[in-house]
């Protein structure tokens, strides 16, 4: 519609737009460009408890707190002379009475033929609730950023008490270790032969239980269990740990079936970590008369394990708890570890992308461990 | 002629000004660290929690240059920076142009800085709303929004940038310094600009500033407010251009 139209429905009537002016649901304010105040509507002035007049001549930063008052002067000025405006710009003012009025102000100045700046109109916006909201949210995000800095600092420690932990405890028992053997060496009675044989056995145990605690750490207070992966051949390094439970127990059988075509991309001494803690509970838990079983078999894109025996099944409840650490089965006391080995089996299927699970029930008890390859 | 701007903007403010000094002078200017298009990875909490750290850059600043015999014109903080500077490193500029300095906004005892103690800590509280809003904001959170490619090069346009963060810490070197015993052991021709009603420096405070730098000189312009570079830039070049 063009603007000569006579019957333009775009000229709204003189009384209106003197109201959206005065009445407006925002302050306006005009300033010179010292600051000075030279035109105010009604709404500014109800909200300050003045009159418009009252405003007038008065400079803006006078109706502002005192940090409001340095902001204007070194901030908010500067920005009006060189940008001839701002949006957004949180200020508190100051009523007649005393009463702080945080609002939001936005401002566009009007320049000259020789773009010096003859004027800038401000829109005053009251933003009690917002600013209060904002300055809330401010606190929290002060606190959130103070607590992870905490959280850091904890952390860097839990990492160093594990590196220290660790060192700490194998040094002495190397000692101890390296001391049986060196007695060995030399001819000993047949008691002291015994007492070595305990002693080294004692040792391995512990630095076994050294290695499951590190595990732990590492996993649950550190950076998580760390892999060193490769296409490994994973049948002769299964083997090797069966070979070695059979021999730690006389008179039990591990029935093994392998179907691994390839090598397999994993971390090969953490798969016979967890094969191994998976066929240890089962021969300790299991029907001691029957075999326990072992399974490992690979195609293009799985791997899968398993451990099965036959025995009393799981009770339901412990089902729950038998993957997380310090958990423990009824045994004899001499058998007692630390429960974490089930735990670090866990953790070891999770490092490489897979899960570990459990079935169990009066025919067997069998834990499947699929990664994806 | 280097000139360094104040708290609260950055080298923009000098725009009006600089460009009448090019004939007869080669002019410097920087934004200081932590403003405007500084390089912010520069920027060390630690070095800049005091005014000091400034001084150095100054410093570092004109011997990388090499310049000798140079009027250094600061503006606000940055005539307290290089009241420093030359305490610092005596010789370093030939002449000082002091635009609305203070060195101690706080008030003590007989002297009236313009502000308690408690207002200014109101004022720092104030600073961790950034008042100035998050489109004058430059931090990473908005300068890096791929989804808004726009905000990037608006506010590469736009003036007076600040991370919110810097601007607190620099305004607290600014408003709790003490630089007053510096003053004395000023042996730079000194010239003070001070304006009318400043509520940032206060007349008597560039009086003060001016009794105490031995033979300083004292122009009070007509100019009102905290940037006359700004509000009254002819006024400002024609009392250095008087001096110089």
């Amino acid at each position: 519609m063009s603007e000569a139209s006579p019957s333009s429905s775009h000229t709204p009537p003189p009384g209106d737009l003197a109201d959206l002016f005065e009445n407006a649901p925002c302050g306006y304010l005009v300033i010179d460009p010292d600051g000075r105040i030279t035109l105010a509507n009604a709404t500014v002035a109800r909200w300050l408890e003045q009159t418009p007049g009252d405003l007038v001549g008065k400079p803006l930063r006078d109706l502002l707190t005192i940090p409001g008052r340095i902001v204007y002067e070194t901030n908010l000025a500067p920005l009006l002379h060189l940008r001839g405006g701002c949006e957004e710009v949180a200020l508190d003012m100051v009523t007649a009475s005393g009463q702080k009025s945080p609002v939001l102000i936005n401002a566009l100045g009007r320049r000259g033929a020789d773009n010096g700046l003859i004027s800038v109109k401000i829109a005053v916006f009251r933003a009690a609730d917002r600013r209060e909201y904002e300055r809330d949210l401010q606190g929290r995000a002060a606190i959130a950023v103070r607590s992870l800095a905490l959280e850091k600092a904890d952390s860097e420690l839990r990492e160093q008490f594990i590196a220290v932990l660790g060192h700490d405890l194998r040094n002495p028992l190397a000692g101890i270790l390296g001391g049986a053997r060196l007695l060995r060496r030399d001819a000993q009675n047949e008691k002291a032969v015994r007492v070595l044989d305990l002693m080294e056995k004692s040792a391995d145990r512990m630095a076994a239980l050294i290695d499951d605690v590190m595990d732990f750490a590492r996993g649950r207070l550190g950076s998580g269990i760390e892999l060193q992966r490769d296409a490994a051949l994973l049948e002769p390094v299964l083997r090797h740990v069966v070979a070695e439970l059979e021999a730690d127990r006389p008179g039990r059988t591990i029935v093994c079936s392998f179907d691994l075509p390839g090598p397999v991309f994993c971390d090969s001494g953490r798969i016979s970590q967890l094969a191994s803690n998976l066929l240890g509970n089962a021969l300790t838990y299991g029907d001691p008369r029957q075999p326990v079983r072992l399974a490992a078999s690979a195609t293009s894109d799985e791997f899968r394990l398993w451990v099965a025996n036959a025995g009393e099944p799981i009770p339901d409840l412990a089902m729950e708890r038998l993957f997380q650490p310090f958990f423990r089965g009824k045994v004899r006391p001499s058998q007692q570890g630390l429960g974490l080995g089930l735990h670090i089996a866990s953790e070891i299927a999770k490092a490489h992308g897979g899960t570990l699970q459990v079935s169990s029930d009066r025919a067997e008890t069998r834990f499947t461990l699929v990664m994806p390859l | 002629m280097i000139f360094a701007h104040g708290f609260g903007c950055d080298q923009t403010m000098w725009r009006h000004v600089a460009p009448a000094f090019e004939s007869r002078f080669r002019t410097v200017l920087f934004d200081h660290v932590g403003a405007g298009d500084s390089d912010l990875s520069a920027y060390v909490p630690d070095k800049y929690k005091s005014l000091d750290g400034y001084a150095d850059d100054l410093i570092e600043l004109v011997r990388a240059l090499g310049l000798t015999g140079a009027v250094f014109v600061g503006h606000s903080v940055s005539a307290m920076i290089g009241v420093l500077a030359v305490v610092k490193a005596p010789g370093l500029f030939s002449e000082l142009v002091l635009v609305g300095p203070s060195p101690r906004y706080i008030d003590d005892g007989d002297y009236i800085g313009g502000f308690s103690a408690e207002q200014i800590e109101e004022l720092l509280d104030f600073l961790a709303e950034n008042p100035m809003g998050w489109s004058q904001a430059m931090g990473p959170a908005i300068m890096g929004n791929p989804a808004r490619p726009e905000l990037a090069e608006e506010l590469t346009a736009s003036f007076c940038r600040s991370d919110p963060m810097i601007a607190r810490a620099f305004a607290r070197a600014t408003f709790t310094a003490d630089n007053r015993d510096d003053l004395p052991r000023v042996a730079t021709r000194t010239l003070i600009l001070q304006c009318r009603e400043d509520i940032i420096a206060p007349e008597a405070v560039g009086r003060y500033v001016h009794d105490q730098i031995p033979g300083s000189d004292f122009v009070l312009l007509s100019a009102t407010g905290h940037c006359p570079h700004l509000s009254a830039p002819s006024e400002v070049i024609a009392a250095i251009d008087a001096f110089v």
